[in-house]
């Protein structure tokens, strides 16, 4: 059996949108927790998304939102991974985050949505979960 | 080993707090006239017990309030297109503000333009959209712009300013009758919150020149207004709030001396701009102590002679931080206290953010509860009636002292760290917001920091439904801005937008002369925000558009 290799998870902000008050407390917890962070910061697109995802080797795409810009930029970067045969899960974070967001945006395919009150052990189980999955640890 | 987030028992997560104030002074039992020292911090001997309205002024800038005019009551606003926001104010005005206060879009906050391609699903829906001359003049269109007190959470002031003194003059009255402020914060604005790509003397530039223009152009205006809500609502503390902002502040007025300017041709416009958080007490003893940093620090180390230099405006904000997603009824509550805190330490104008403010900015409704619930501080608790009611108390006259020792404390070990400028590029603020942000992030999750409904006192979601559907109704993008930008941007005069854009890049790489009259220049030659800013990074050897997309006009 292949030696246990460390989660990567790639952490990107998409558009205009530059608060980073959220994406750095949840490196700072999936470091903490052992993982890989790589942080892309702000102004990404889905292309860049997608190209650092590749590039890396990522595990986990996490997007990090405090604008309303994410609803938008998703379907770009479903059809983006879809066309560039990658499958990788993704998971969306932020302070504007409702239950009735998360919802919609995991019936468009985003693996887990976590807001502003998701407790920090469950967003480190999930990601786990999600990235063991994929042969990581 | 993470400490559990959510409290079953709230009563573990309120003693952890009770210790200590939120930015970390230790708090005993109760105070007494042994808490009130006789010496500064420093140990020297404090001058007799002022007065309001006298030098130091730690008890408020006037002798005697009035109670309708107390302060000026006030709401951030801008959404969509110029002329919704106009609407918007329009209907704050018809609630009772006497002041406005606009903010724009993730866009228009970074200096680019609609049409950039990174702005495309963020134009409109954080704020409004402004890019060009007749952007103001549909923003302030049919309002009686004399009367108003027009404040600009626009950074970098000088295009507001610019737009303002071109309108009063396309309107036919004096500039000079303009009052309002623009907010600066050429040291701190790449560091925390919207970035706008220019390098830190070219930001430091358009500040200084937009305050030495308003001096002579429009000197009612506050062209020097120290926005550290802006800076501080990342999760710094009260302490590191002030104290980065009079470093800044500092910075600003020795170069300003520099210049040649004699400092009380442009002191009596300084204002701060303050953060007010949850923790009642320390909010007031941090302006009070704000107001007498200000004073000694404008008199006694600047020479400033006029008394209207020595007594600092302050306006503040609310602090959308504190504020919750979960049951955000809770948070018209937090408005009333923050409201409460601001009228007994005595402020200039007042803005409470709104309790949708965790979802969106605000929406007319939301609006509409902030100003009343200033209005009911005011003139149902009649809490501005009498200047600094806590004046005298152990407990803020202690917590005022202390707030001034650490505040200069700070001040002190920044400004031994090298100049400004270095300290800035070193990334040592970037740092400082960055660890306050986690910090802040972990104060949530053990519990020493308490928001009720979040970490303690929650409900399941799905019973937390009051005021929830009014919260998450969403703004989309205005597209077809994009679209009325980009046909404006093909329809102008091409070589007037060329001949302006070349005047904009040789000011921008000369070392002398003043910036704003050439960007009003260029604003009335039809040129965008977006490409003034782009001319004046070429001017300073940086790329047109730092994120590597736009074009420039020619």
């Amino acid at each position: 059996m292949a030696a246990e290799r460390p989660i990567r998870i790639l952490l990107a902000i998409l558009g205009m949108d530059q608060h980073e008050a959220g994406a750095f407390a949840v490196a700072r917890l999936l470091r903490d927790a052992g993982m890989e962070v790589i942080y892309l910061g702000r102004f990404g697109t889905p292309e860049t998304v997608v190209d650092a995802a590749l590039e890396e080797g990522a595990d986990i795409i996490g997007l990090s939102c405090h604008s309303w810009e994410y609803r938008y930029y998703l379907d770009e970067l479903f059809a983006l991974l879809k066309r560039r045969n990658l499958d990788v899960p993704v998971v969306v974070g932020g302070s504007i985050l409702s239950q009735d967001d998360r919802n919609e945006i995991q019936r468009k395919g985003v693996a887990a949505g976590f807001g502003p009150d998701a407790d920090p052990d469950e967003i480190v189980r999930r990601i786990r979960t999600l990235a063991k999955a994929r042969g990581a640890a | 080993m993470p400490t559990k987030r959510s409290c079953a028992r709230p009563r573990r997560c309120l003693h952890m707090s009770e210790r200590e104030t939120q930015s970390g002074i230790p708090l005993k039992p109760f105070y007494t006239a042994a808490d009130v020292a006789s010496t500064d911090g420093d140990g020297s001997a404090r001058e007799p017990r002022a007065e309001p309205g006298e030098y130091p002024f730690t008890r408020g800038r006037l002798a005697s309030p009035r109670t309708r005019d107390s302060w000026i009551q006030q709401e951030l606003s801008g959404e969509g297109t110029p002329r919704r926001s106009n609407e918007q104010f329009r209907e704050l005005i018809d609630k009772g503000a006497r002041g406005l206060d606009v903010i724009g879009d993730a866009p228009t906050m970074s200096s680019m333009d609609p049409d950039h391609p990174l702005a495309r699903h963020a134009v409109g829906n954080t704020g409004v959209s402004i890019c060009r001359l007749k952007d103001f003049e549909d923003l302030y269109a049919g309002l009686p712009l004399t009367e108003l007190t027009l404040s600009h959470s626009l950074p970098p002031g000088a295009f507001a300013i610019a737009a303002l003194h071109r309108i009063a003059l396309r309107r036919g009255f004096d500039p000079k009758a303009l009052r309002g402020s623009t907010i600066l914060l050429p040291a701190y604005c790449e560091d925390c919150s919207y970035r706008i790509h220019m390098p830190y003397d070219l930001r430091m530039r358009l500040a200084l020149d937009s305050i030495e223009f308003a001096a002579a152009e429009m000197p009612r205006f506050h062209a020097f207004l120290e926005d550290t809500y802006y800076i501080s609502d990342g999760g710094l503390n009260g302490v590191e709030e002030m104290a980065l902002g009079f470093v800044e502040i500092r910075e600003i007025v020795r170069t300003l001396i520099g210049r040649g300017l004699d400092v009380d041709s442009f002191a009596p416009r300084i204002a701060i701009l303050v953060n007010c958080r949850m923790d009642l007490f320390e909010e007031v003893a941090k302006i009070r102590a704000t107001r007498r940093i200000f004073a000694r620090m404008m008199r006694e180390e600047f020479g400033a002679k006029d008394p209207r230099s020595w007594s600092c405006a302050i306006t503040a904000h609310t602090s959308g931080l504190s504020l919750t997603m979960a049951q955000p009824a809770n948070n018209i509550a937090r408005g009333a206290v923050q409201g409460l805190a601001l009228a007994l330490a005595g402020v200039q104008a007042v803005e409470i953010s709104c309790f949708d403010e965790a979802y969106r900015t605000p929406s007319h409704d939301s609006h509409m509860v902030s100003l009343r619930t200033q209005q009911i501080v005011q003139l149902e608790a009649g809490a501005g009636r009498v200047a600094d009611p806590l004046g005298g108390s152990y407990f803020v006259e202690s917590l005022t002292d202390e707030m001034e020792r650490r505040i200069l404390e700070m001040v002190t070990e920044i400004e031994s760290l090298g100049t400004l400028k270095e300290v800035s590029e070193s990334g040592w603020f970037r740092n400082l917001f960055q660890n306050a942000m986690t910090r802040r992030a972990r104060a949530i999750q053990d519990g020493s920091e308490v928001q009720i409904g979040l970490n303690a006192f929650e409900i399941p979601e799905e019973q937390d439904r009051l005021l929830r559907d009014h919260s998450e109704s969403k703004l989309e993008p205005c597209w077809d801005r994009i679209d009325e930008i980009r046909r404006f941007k093909n329809e102008r005069d091409g070589a007037a937008v060329a001949e302006h854009f070349a005047r904009i890049r040789e000011a921008g790489a000369a070392t002398s002369g003043n910036l704003v009259e050439p960007i009003a220049d260029a604003l009335e030659a039809d040129l965008t925000q977006g490409e003034i800013s782009g001319a004046l990074r070429l001017g300073v050897g940086e790329v047109y558009d730092p994120l590597g997309r736009a074009e420039p006009p020619i």
